[in-house]
């Protein structure tokens, strides 16, 4: 009976104690929580509601200086909106970011499997070589392609003459819009294969061997073999790498600015470079904002679908 | 327990942050240093005139330092937008003369007293008028800046040119003789014209009796689709592809256009008075061209006649987010008077005053520049002006032009409809 009441005791105190400590636990994630909240509240949602808020105000020069706007409602909204150079911005920044993400995802892939293939100084030499690229801060790397490409003096030109191409002396990559995105296609395609490459490789190392030599023994040829056994094992993999790169894309800014000196022609306009030029350059911060705005949910809207796609099919545990 | 910990070193932590903003905003006693912004134009030009400047401020205050940073064209807007809404602009800015509307518009600038500044009975007209908005004073004339042809004596000569030409007419004959002469080389050019050269440009519109907008009934009117506007595009665009192989979508700036010409493959180029001694720079140009370089005022296409010049020139103005105004003025006054602005002239500059122009004259290195200036045009005088030279709106067009992408009518129209909107936002 004494151990029955001592036990009761202790009991009782344990409830306690317990009690407390379980409080402890629920609060324990959110007071981990606190420190990164209290970032990214000031880093992130509190800029986003200025920039929300300015999107919904007159914000020029003068507002700029007195440190406030004027409410107008929509009216930068529907101003962008009836904009045709506002529409031609946008198909212009989707069609741009559907081909860098596609060269990016095709030839970053097109790289691992190569790299799986080659013998060890191979692929040292090609990860060394990838990893250099990726190393290379991006204003360099822009500097570096603007000599290269360089109408007058430019080693692209010159290569290309001297290969019996056709004259390519004095030739201007960026007269011609086209040419011009393709180069800035080659450039930003460039510089993202390195991430895509060594991501995919690194999941590549993964796909038990035992699955492709079955798939193999079944009579499967290789690109049977990869787009049946492969590509769905490594299905989350490229769904965070697409998403990512589509992000990456859609808001490509330096690259174009520092090639063209900071004053691109209304044909470069991305929808990063039109926000700014709006906000910066003629001082219209509100209707600056909104295109920023617009910019910030067509972004989301592209990683909705696949965060979605991810949860659906359990993808992600 | 662990949780207790953490909550307060989060506690302290944030205390610590807010600690370190609050001692952030404490303000000086006293000011040791004043920030001045001029353009990369006075680094290269003339930095003698900035260095006399200092040393005269420094004599009046031993204790001030002065910071004189250099900014780019294309970028001190942007950063002055910054150092504006931040609170910390510099204390004296240098701004383009056609950039001053917006900002003394906006109240940006601290109001000046005419009276304190040197020679402000004879400074020059127009820059005066860039500094005055509803009758205040918020900037001081800094210098001005004509352009004129310089040119190759040695190449026209060889091409058979005896004498520099009189009319559009013969400056494009001219052009073309160089062109047969040395255009094998496809690296040559008769006239270095690059794309984006909109001072250059714009002159053949004033010249053939257009604007590039018009103010009526208080509103904005864009005017580069008239007859005129459109004959004088049309002109420009047969000096972009018969004189021409520069870039056809770069600038004057990019690279410069004297360092070019000092490369020897150009006959011609369109220059301020400074780019002649530029372009015979020991490190970056070629002193070796000082006995065959020249220059001409550009032709009107009435012979006898010189076509407008872009009067260009730049202010210096004191931004209302200061707290050394006095000080600013100070500089602003050692950097305006009369020996400062002789540097500035020698340099191949037009004075801020009207008492230097004789020592233009006088010098055959000025001259030409000088005769230019007495036929000039300037930009719309809006408040929005600036805007539509940051959106790049001519530069565009006559990229489009050069590159043959658009028609001359086409790009005119669609330059034109974006000027008139600019210029009537807010209005």
């Amino acid at each position: 009976m004494a151990s029955v009441a001592e036990s009761e005791f202790t009991l009782a105190s344990r409830r306690r104690r317990f009690s407390r400590r379980r409080l402890g636990r629920i609060a324990a994630p959110y007071v981990l929580l606190a420190p990164a909240a209290a970032v990214v509240a000031v880093v992130l949602a509190y800029p986003l509601y200025l920039l929300g808020k300015m999107s919904f105000e007159k914000y020029g020069l003068f507002e700029l200086i007195r440190h406030k706007g004027r409410w107008i409602g929509t009216a930068n909204y529907s101003s962008i909106f009836h904009d045709a150079e506002f529409w031609r911005v946008v198909l212009r920044t989707i069609a741009f970011t559907a081909v860098c993400v596609s060269l990016t995802m095709v030839l970053g892939t097109a790289i691992a499997l190569l790299l799986l293939q080659v013998g060890r100084v191979m692929r040292v030499a090609l990860t060394t070589g990838l990893v250099l690229v990726w190393a290379i801060p991006t204003i360099v790397a822009v500097d570096l392609w603007r000599w290269m490409v360089d109408f007058e003096f430019g080693v692209a030109n010159w290569t290309l003459t001297k290969l019996q191409l056709g004259d390519f002396i004095r030739h201007d990559w960026f007269a011609n819009p086209w040419t011009g995105f393709g180069v800035f296609t080659a450039l930003i395609v460039w510089g993202a294969i390195p991430f895509v490459s060594i991501t995919v490789y690194a999941g590549l190392a993964q796909v038990p061997h035992e699955l492709l030599e079955a798939a193999a023994i079944d009579g499967a040829r290789p690109w049977a073999a990869f787009r049946e056994v492969t590509l769905p094992l490594l299905k989350p993999i490229f769904v965070i790498l697409t998403s990512l790169s589509i992000i990456w894309d859609f808001q490509v800014f330096q690259q174009i600015w520092v090639m063209l000196d900071g004053r691109p022609n209304s044909d470069y306009y991305t929808m990063a470079i039109y926000a700014f030029h709006e906000s910066f350059q003629i001082s219209e911060y509100g209707l600056g904002a909104a295109i920023a705005v617009v910019m910030v949910m067509f972004m989301f809207a592209a990683t909705l679908v696949y965060l979605r796609q991810m949860l659906r099919t359990g993808e992600v545990r | 327990m662990k949780v207790r910990y953490l909550a307060a070193a989060l506690l302290v932590a944030m205390l610590a942050v807010a600690a370190s903003t609050a001692s952030g905003g404490t303000s000086r006693s006293h000011a040791t240093k004043i920030v001045v912004w001029l353009m990369n134009d006075a680094q290269s030009g003339w930095p003698e005139a900035v260095a006399l400047a200092n040393r005269n401020f420094k004599a009046q205050h031993p204790d001030v330092d002065v910071d004189v940073q250099y900014q780019t064209w294309g970028a001190h807007l942007t950063k002055l937008d910054a150092g504006l809404a931040g609170g910390d602009a510099p204390d004296v800015i240098e701004l383009g003369n056609s950039e001053m509307s917006k900002y003394m518009a906006a109240g940006a600038f601290k109001t000046l007293s005419q009276s304190a500044f040197p020679n402000n009975k004879t400074w020059l007209k127009g820059l005066k008028t860039s500094c005055q908005y509803n009758g205040k004073l918020y900037g001081v004339p800094y210098y001005a800046g004509a352009r004129a042809v310089i040119y190759r004596k040695d190449q026209y000569k060889a091409a058979g040119i005896k004498s520099t030409p009189k009319s559009l007419a013969q400056f494009m004959a001219d052009g073309r003789k160089l062109m047969k002469k040395y255009g094998k080389d496809s690296g040559y050019s008769a006239v270095y014209f690059p794309g984006k050269y909109w001072y250059f440009a714009m002159s053949f519109v004033y010249d053939y009796g257009g604007q590039i907008a018009v103010r009526k009934g208080g509103k904005w009117k864009a005017t580069l689709n008239t007859p005129q506007a459109l004959t004088a595009l049309n002109q420009v665009k047969a000096v972009f592809t018969q004189l021409s192989r520069a870039s056809k979508t770069g600038d004057e700036a990019n690279p410069q256009q004297s360092l070019v010409f000092a490369k020897g493959k150009v006959g011609s180029f369109i220059g301020n008075g400074w780019e002649w001694p530029y372009a015979l720079d020991e490190k970056l140009g070629n002193p070796a061209l000082a006995s065959s370089i020249n220059a001409y005022p550009m032709p009107s296409h009435i012979k006898g006649r010189f076509m407008p010049t872009f009067l260009g020139g730049s202010d210096l103005a004191i931004p209302v987010t200061t707290k050394n105004q006095s000080l600013a003025a100070d500089w602003i006054k050692a950097f305006t008077g009369t020996a400062a602005q002789s540097e500035i002239a020698k340099a191949g500059n037009i004075a801020n005053t009207t008492k230097l122009l004789s020592f233009n004259a006088s010098n055959p290195k000025l001259a030409p520049f000088a005769r230019a200036a007495k036929f000039s045009w300037f930009v719309p005088t809006s408040p929005n002006w600036v805007n539509v030279e940051n959106a790049n709106v001519l530069q565009n067009m006559l990229v489009k032009i050069a590159t043959g992408r658009a028609s001359v009518k086409a790009a005119a129209n669609s330059a034109n409809s974006q000027i008139t909107r600019i210029l009537n936002t807010g209005a």
